[in-house]
């Protein structure tokens, strides 16, 4: 089938037809899921290595789809999927070989890193980062969906299979902590008004 | 791990809820972290070979090339497969230069040429015309964006023939690897001293034994085989085995029956037409079940007169033939009513199959297998 084949198909009709090797169906479901599972990954692993890993959750789901038997559980597999990800990537890396953001992106001009309006903005950006990865994980993967990704609270319920009342929860009471955090920051994101 | 919520408790929904869904008056708190944080935002492409997936089907079914590109491209896969074998048997210095795939250690330490892949060594990489090998207590894994990951057991030795945008060639000399590939069919092509294996689906294993046989096993999706005009195709659930100087056997699905599987066997090395032969066909056909029907279509050609008669009864009625199609058709193997018979199976479009031959396979197959049978010659004399 074509990609506007799928276009208004629901997620349990792509899955199946994923199931079935359809690679153009497993490509709409990469297109629909990729921002959750980068937000999911993004709240737990270093920036820099959030898309070799991204390649790893998807080429994983790619293998194992066929196996999963209630397509409706798509959503929830796939973050599984990508928080087993991102802890086999913490077990795996020696002791110093844990690096930060700030470790790996000091040079704004390497290749692999975000494209960056300057040094300043480059720290704060890092430090608002490091401020949510430091919340509880339910705030921090809703919070970097919602902020970094930009899906909505809707979009992060459907993708993620939150209740919607979950996710309202994460995102109002994450809101509140991480103003306390930046609050009490020595370096204030934009002139002490966070 | 489950996630929940810290404090499931709903909350109302807010008039002016910009945090939650974008709408009321912008908070410019959150505006401001929203700002920041975007430079680590998901890119929203989708990957290259992915998004390339809809427009390879598209070609295959709406037009059909000039032959100025076709001739073009197959000039270049040629002469990129010569020079990338040229090379690799004049020195033994690998070219680290020009297109790659990145290599990870999964175990041990495999090697590229004579130099070792460290674990702690993130960013090797594969370069065209080198060869990755692993011993008895290492593994390793190929992967690029635009083609997916290849896993390489132990006691394996793989070759990078050829990387560009529409085609990557690898052969694999002796071992197993597991391709778990999402570059465009028949894009991704391993070559070994049996047969060459085309990507047609999404993940698939493929041994190659020391003598040259070979074995595949289709996990997702479809893969075609082929060599000196024998091609099989084995979709997901099915294998397929291959011998050197003979091709590709005829695939089967690995839920058949024993003696289903043991006849078939028999059949592929048995004389064509002889009474031994006759009777292991007689066994596959007895056994056969509706899903067997796989066997069933490649056995039509590679069976003759009455035979093929009694391959294509049982097929027809297990398999209704579909609209189109004639038994005189299919006994004089029509081209073209083989394929509708195939696409009846639904077990695989054929024709990105099609369009993978007339795009590379007459012009790089055999020029690769010549060489590997010449290297596995030279390789035998110096022992």
């Amino acid at each position: 089938m074509t990609t506007s084949a799928y276009i208004h198909a629901t997620d349990d009709a792509v899955v199946r037809a994923a199931q079935r090797g359809d690679r153009t169906a497993f490509g709409i479901l990469y297109s629909r899921y990729a921002r959750m599972v980068h937000g999911i990954l993004l709240s737990r692993v270093p920036y820099t290595d959030v898309d070799d890993l991204l390649q790893d959750v998807f080429l994983q789901a790619l293998a194992r789809v066929v196996s999963l038997r209630e397509v409706s559980k798509f959503p929830g597999w796939l973050a599984s999927i990508a928080r087993n990800r991102a802890n086999d990537f913490h077990r795996r890396a020696k002791p110093h070989d844990e690096l930060t953001d700030e470790a790996t992106c000091p040079d704004s001009n390497s290749p692999a890193l975000p494209p960056s309006p300057g040094p300043h903005a480059f720290t704060q950006a890092h430090a608002a980062l490091d401020a949510i990865r430091s919340l509880p994980e339910a705030y921090r993967e809703t919070l970097i969906l919602r902020l970094v990704e930009g899906m909505t609270g809707p979009e992060i319920a459907a993708r993620t299979g939150l209740t919607h009342g979950s996710v309202r929860v994460n995102l109002h009471r994450g809101m509140q902590q991480l103003r306390e955090i930046l609050a009490g920051n020595a370096t204030p994101l934009t002139g002490g008004e966070l | 791990m489950t996630k929940r919520p810290i404090d499931p408790r709903p909350e109302m929904p807010t008039p002016n809820d910009y945090l939650w869904d974008g709408s009321g008056s912008p908070d410019p708190e959150t505006q401001q972290l929203e700002s920041l944080l975007a430079q680590f935002r998901h890119s929203n492409r989708p990957l290259t070979a992915l998004d390339e997936i809809s427009r390879t089907h598209t070609t295959s079914h709406s037009s059909r090339p000039s032959w100025a590109p076709r001739l073009a491209a197959a000039a270049i896969i040629l002469i990129a497969i010569v020079t990338g074998l040229l090379v690799s048997f004049r020195s033994d210095a690998p070219p680290a230069v020009g297109p790659g795939w990145n290599v990870a250690n999964l175990e041990g330490t495999p090697q590229i040429g004579s130099q070792s892949v460290f674990s702690n060594i993130p960013a090797k990489k594969l370069y065209v015309g080198q060869t990755l090998t692993t011993n008895s207590s290492s593994r390793a894994a190929l992967s690029a964006n635009d083609l997916g990951e290849v896993q390489i057991d132990p006691n394996s030795r793989v070759r990078l023939l050829q990387v560009d945008s529409d085609h990557k060639r690898l052969q694999l000399e002796v071992g197993t690897i597991h391709a778990s590939i999402w570059a465009p069919p028949g894009q991704f092509v391993v070559d070994t001293p049996s047969a060459v294996a085309v990507d047609l689906g999404c993940a698939y294993t493929l041994h190659v034994a020391p003598d040259g046989s070979g074995i595949i096993r289709t996990t997702i999706g479809w893969v075609g085989f082929h060599l000196n005009g024998r091609d099989s195709f084995i979709p997901a659930g099915a294998m397929c085995a291959t011998r050197p100087k003979v091709g590709p056997g005829t695939p089967y699905f690995e839920d058949a029956s024993q003696s289903f599987q043991d006849a078939l066997n028999a059949f592929d090395q048995l004389p064509e037409s002889s009474e031994p032969s006759r009777s292991a066909l007689s066994t596959v056909l007895a056994e056969a079940r509706s899903r067997d029907a796989l066997t069933l279509w490649h056995l039509l050609s590679r069976t003759t007169g009455t035979d093929r008669e009694n391959v294509y009864a049982t097929l027809a009625w297990l398999v209704p033939p579909p609209s189109g199609l004639t038994r005189a058709g299919v006994l004089a193997l029509d081209a073209h009513m083989l394929d509708l018979y195939w696409n009846a199976l639904d077990l695989g479009d054929i024709s990105l199959w099609r369009l993978f031959e007339q795009n590379a396979v007459p012009h790089a197959a055999p020029g690769t297998k010549q060489m590997l049978l010449k290297k596995q010659s030279l390789l035998n004399q110096s022992r």
